[in-house]
């Protein structure tokens, strides 16, 4: 398994690709359509589903992905932290909330998207494209986080030294060949992801909203006037 | 014409950027190339010694006589496969390593010839390079057995930096939640390995693609060895059974559930609160 074709394949040639693509196709973008850069929100088309799936989503996404970069950027931080075990429970088990906020978020959207005639109107291929791939993704991730803990550990020890060898092009697949198929197709799913960014509504993240975070919930536009108000 | 001009700029430099990655970089960072004596301490000295003993695997001094070459290459090339095939010789081997089934190493047919030919020049001298490290006699008592568990939960940090065996591996009854479960259960790693000195060895040179992509550069070093060969020896009377992630899974379940309604209870005036207080405003003021 140390670097078979497919291993080369997927793990150095798959995510150098993905990147050039990532990047071409984003200021590609960014000069042609400049105004496509949004998630084009659809909550005055509905906005009773849209708030469990959206809140829970972007939460649980926002800390999983944090998490994910820290355990990239400072893996012996990381290491370090998860040396006492009341402290690894405690790091595992809050990643596992924030995966299944995550992924309950997003079955929600999609069911929302299915549900709500409007917002189904609006709702691209690409956006289909994307919520499968993402849906996909995160039950990798939760499986992965399942069926072999304490992937904050080990992803650490294994797949940051990996990435750190992509960052360094000097690819070394040694790290994730012998890892299991699930977190494989995991980190290949990431890399599609990486990808598929510029074609789709992901583009929102480089134009980060920050006072998302903090500011009070705003409604856009009622669309109906509920019975009984004037 | 501008614009048509641009896409093919960007998609042929995408083309060469990705062919000249390509050809710099497939390879370096695999295993590729390696002499034989690199590969045998890569993948064989955790099991095997040539003219040092018997560890999990036979001693293998002068094998190359006893066995036909074609048939070592057979069985290092697919071992499990010449196991299944009810090879009586393989079924021996299995026999006397306690079940313990030789992993299929990642080498090519020229790499595994090589191997073979390392083996029988080896055999030949009196000393081979690889007859093993001298395991010391040192009785091992509670003292080791506590630093173990110490190193095995990560207590205690390993000098080199690798991380905490409980990160991958699980041992019964450690821990609230137990142990990881990316390696096996090491209950009864010491049985499995053949005691102290197969588990020493092991511990000293492992033998997995895992093992040695997280030890590689981080090694365990002697005394660490010890204490932990000690733990496993301690731990090695009981019994392996699965361990639950129920608990584990049923938190997280609660964890949500919890931040779940958090976030109704936070945002709870959410519809309705903007509009109605306009039209409330709107009345008291007409």
């Amino acid at each position: 398994m140390n670097g078979t074709i497919l291993d080369l394949f997927l793990f150095v040639v798959l995510p150098y690709a993905a990147t050039a693509i990532f990047f071409i196709g984003t200021i590609r973008r960014y000069r042609t359509q400049p105004f496509s850069y949004s998630s084009l929100s659809s909550q005055f088309l509905e906005n009773k589903k849209h708030f469990w799936g959206l809140v829970p989503f972007h939460y649980g996404l926002i800390v999983i992905l944090t998490g994910h970069l820290i355990g990239f950027l400072v893996p012996r931080s990381v290491i370090w932290w998860n040396r006492v075990p009341a402290r690894l429970y405690i790091l595992e088990i809050s990643a596992l909330i924030f995966g299944l906020l995550t992924v309950i978020g997003l079955i929600q959207i999609i069911y929302r998207r299915l549900s709500s005639g409007r917002v189904l109107v609006v709702t691209s291929t690409m956006d289909w494209v994307l919520y499968i791939l993402l849906l996909i993704q995160v039950v990798l991730g939760l499986y992965t986080a399942l069926a072999y803990p304490w992937g904050s550990t080990w992803f650490a020890a294994l797949a940051a030294p990996y990435l750190w060898s992509l960052c360094k092009f000097s690819p070394d697949v040694s790290f994730v060949a012998p890892l299991p198929w699930m977190f494989k197709a995991h980190i290949v799913g990431a890399y599609a992801l990486v990808a598929i960014f510029p074609f789709t509504r992901l583009v929102h993240l480089l134009v980060y909203p920050l006072p998302y975070v903090w500011r009070k919930p705003q409604v856009v536009r009622w669309y109906s006037r509920p019975e009984g108000i004037r | 014409m501008a614009a048509t001009r641009r896409l093919g700029t960007g998609w042929t430099g995408l083309g060469v950027w990705i062919a000249l990655l390509g050809l710099g970089i497939i390879g370096p960072g695999a295993a590729w190339g390696q002499d034989a004596a690199t590969d045998f301490r890569n993948n064989c000295m955790s099991c095997h010694t040539i003219g040092g003993g018997r560890l999990v695997g036979p001693d293998l001094k002068g094998v190359t006589s006893r066995q036909d070459r074609a048939w070592l290459l057979k069985f290092i090339t697919d071992p499990k496969a010449m196991i299944d095939s009810g090879d009586p010789e393989a079924q021996k081997l299995l026999k006397e390593s306690g079940g313990v089934i030789m992993p299929t190493l990642p080498l090519g047919k020229a790499r595994i010839e090589a191997l073979i030919d390392l083996l029988e020049s080896e055999s030949k001298l009196e000393r081979s390079k690889f007859a093993g490290q001298v395991v010391s006699n040192r009785p091992l008592g509670p003292e080791d057995i506590a630093a173990g568990e110490r190193i095995f939960t990560g207590r205690q940090a390993l000098s080199a930096g690798g991380a905490a065996c409980y990160s991958c591996h699980t041992v019964q009854g450690v821990g609230g939640l137990g142990g990881g479960a990316l390696g096996p259960d090491l209950t009864k790693v010491f049985e499995r390995l053949g005691g102290r000195k197969g588990l020493t060895a092991w511990l000293g040179s492992p033998a997995t693609a895992t093992m040695q992509a997280a030890f590689g550069t981080h090694p365990l070093e002697q005394g660490e060895i010890e204490s932990l060969v000690a733990y496993f020896q301690s731990q090695t009377q009981l019994a392996e059974t699965p361990q639950p992630r129920q608990l584990f899974l049923g938190l997280g379940l609660a964890g949500a559930c919890f931040a779940l309604w958090g976030l109704n209870s936070l945002w709870k005036r959410r519809l309705g609160g903007v509009r109605r207080a306009m039209v409330q405003k709107a009345a008291i003021k007409g």
